[in-house]
């Protein structure tokens, strides 16, 4: 077991409490079907097909949503406004994730991150490229969306995000 | 039009990881007596109403308020349920307070009762099915189980927090010292403290820092244990909590504000709360219930507070953003002492949820034990006087939010 995942735990006063009678059970759930309507994403899946990135706008309150949203929270109209969307982004926050390997038994150091696209106004959770070292993700980072080459027309094409070098002056944290 | 409600009473039941010595209902009766042990002249026929809540799927047991009727005195009165996540407890006793406001005939005493038993179920599974209706989305487009499983540390709160946890590190530049100091003070707390879970009399920051990380930036001895337990609060109108007890505490503004969620987003499109630790449900929450309640100056008139952390970086961030401290400010008050025990504003003497954590429960005792501080007969009781306190809750991913503002005077909202 690796020294990441040990657990190692603090003493605390505990009391012994008498044991009662325990009869274990387990819920057999039925399956479920889940609706969803996916309508005002079809464009935005069709795009991701010829590596662009498109985003709805809200035509009241000016906010881009990527990927597309249905309704805004906040207006109560449906976006209806067509915006491209760069490829670059930067990282809002992280967290690092050491959770093991179903195949390998390997814990692996991962960064999760929420990536912020330039030109949008949400964010949403995506992984970082594995060639990224771990610790130096910042908050702030400049990256860049990875395509896979096979894509299906799905969030899956994009594979992860790399790190993207960008000297330009319109990156507001550094590290 | 409406009633002043007070706080006549709370108990709770002793907290540990297994209370293998109860069953559900026998774990909620014991609260109940030790409520009804701080308000002698009260008996269960003297309650008229009652309201009850926890988290179904976390013990395998759907609608066990229908178990548990005889158990709390319910057979033949009005009972209502209420359920809402992590800020159960908190929904439970702003349920409780809206009963007796409501002013209905012959609904006076309302005992407001929250519970969890989270050693009878698997914790992570329940939270996966609150999760996944609205997360499966992702499947669609195309995001297989695995890999979202892994975006969100295995559907576990901690997987959001940390997220929240790394903005507010960034943007107060505080380092993981900070933090375990917050965890040092909870856990020293929770060991004067009879019904608490965690009690670690003799924490120090080193032997937090040796333990390894469950997610960065939070490590294993910064996070939340899962408990058994159950706590209970007695709502009544203001006339009667006079005769119940001596010193009734008043509920003078109650809030429960929900924002867009944060991290997880809505429908996979993603979340615009850019950033996570920014939380303006809190600040709306604490606008609303400070306005009931006449506060203006939240940090000049609040004397104790019990926020609902359980992680260290989110009882910084709470307090800040419910006006008891100035952005950013939080980790320097608490390094000053100033929330310690002794300090001029101590914040969650009872150790809090970091050291405590029955789901259900914790948001109601939060409000249950800042009413005790007011009455005096809190376990922990600080030595300075409490006139105005506040309990939160948390709830959701990163967006529910629910307070009550307590005071011994009332505030009359209704004339």
């Amino acid at each position: 077991m690796s020294k990441m995942t040990q657990r190692k735990s603090l003493d605390y006063v505990k009391k012994e409490y008498v044991r009662t009678r325990t009869q274990p059970g387990s819920w057999y759930l039925s399956s479920y079907n889940y609706k969803f309507n996916i309508t005002h994403m079809k464009p935005f899946l069709a795009k991701l097909k010829e590596k662009k990135l498109v985003a709805n706008q809200c035509s009241s309150c000016n906010r881009v949503f990527f990927p597309p949203r249905l309704v805004c929270g906040k207006c109560l109209v449906k976006p209806d406004k067509w915006v491209d969307i760069r490829e670059t982004a930067s990282v809002s926050t992280y967290a690092i994730s050491y959770l093991k390997d179903p195949e390998t038994g390997e814990v692996q150091e991962r960064p999760m991150v929420l990536v912020h696209h330039d030109g949008a106004d949400t964010v949403s959770i995506a992984e970082l490229s594995p060639d990224v070292n771990v610790k130096d993700t910042y908050v702030g980072m400049p990256i860049i969306a990875h395509w896979k080459d096979e894509r299906v027309g799905g969030l899956v094409d994009i594979e992860y995000y790399d790190k993207y070098k960008d000297d330009s002056d319109d990156i507001r944290y550094k590290k | 039009m409406g009633r002043q409600v007070a706080i006549a009473s709370a108990g709770f039941s002793e907290h540990a990881s297994k209370r293998s010595d109860v069953s559900m209902p026998e774990l909620v009766s014991e609260a109940i007596e030790d409520c009804l042990k701080n308000a002698p002249s009260v008996e269960l026929g003297d309650i008229d109403a009652f309201v009850n809540g926890n988290m179904p799927a976390f013990e395998g047991s759907n609608i066990p308020e229908l178990w548990m009727t005889d158990w709390m005195g319910a057979r033949n009165k009005p009972l209502l349920r209420v359920t809402t996540g992590g800020t159960t407890g908190g929904s439970v006793a702003i349920s409780g307070y809206y009963t007796v406001a409501a002013g209905l005939p012959g609904v006076d005493t309302v005992l407001a009762v929250a519970f969890e038993q989270q050693s009878q179920g698997d914790t992570s599974v329940g939270l996966a099915s609150v999760a996944y209706g609205e997360i499966s989305i992702l499947n669609t487009l195309g995001i297989p189980y695995e890999r979202i499983s892994r975006l969100l540390s295995a559907g576990a709160a901690i997987g959001v927090a940390a997220y929240q946890a790394t903005t507010y590190m960034n943007k107060t530049r505080i380092s993981e010292e900070d933090l375990a100091r917050v965890v040092v003070q909870n856990r020293r707390n929770a060991a004067k403290t009879w019904w608490a879970h965690l009690k670690m009399p003799n924490l120090t920051i080193e032997e937090v820092l040796d333990t390894p990380y469950v997610q960065y930036p939070l490590r294993y001895g910064m996070v939340c244990p899962a408990s058994d337990g159950a706590c209970v609060m007695l709502f009544t109108t203001e006339e009667k909590a006079k005769e119940m007890c001596d010193i009734p505490v008043y509920v003078n503004g109650v809030a429960s504000v929900a924002n867009e969620s944060a991290v997880l987003g809505y429908d996979g499109s993603g979340s615009a709360q850019i950033d996570p630790s920014m939380q303006l449900g809190a600040i709306r929450s604490s606008e609303l219930a400070y306005k009931q309640a006449g506060i203006s100056f939240p940090r000049k008139e609040i004397d104790y507070a019990e926020v609902y952390a359980p992680f260290p970086n989110q009882q910084l961030l709470w307090t800040e953003k419910l006006g008891l401290f100035e952005e950013g400010t939080a980790p320097a008050m608490h390094e000053a002492g100033i929330t310690d025990f002794n300090g001029e504003l101590p914040v969650n003497c009872s150790g809090g949820v970091n050291s405590t954590n029955a789901i259900g429960a914790s948001a109601m005792e939060r409000p249950a034990e800042a009413a005790l501080q007011i009455m005096g007969k809190a376990s922990n009781q600080v030595p300075k006087t409490v006139h105005t306190s506040i309990g939160s809750g948390w709830g959701g991913s990163l967006n529910l939010i629910t307070l009550m503002a307590m005071s011994d005077q009332p505030q009359r909202k209704w004339r």
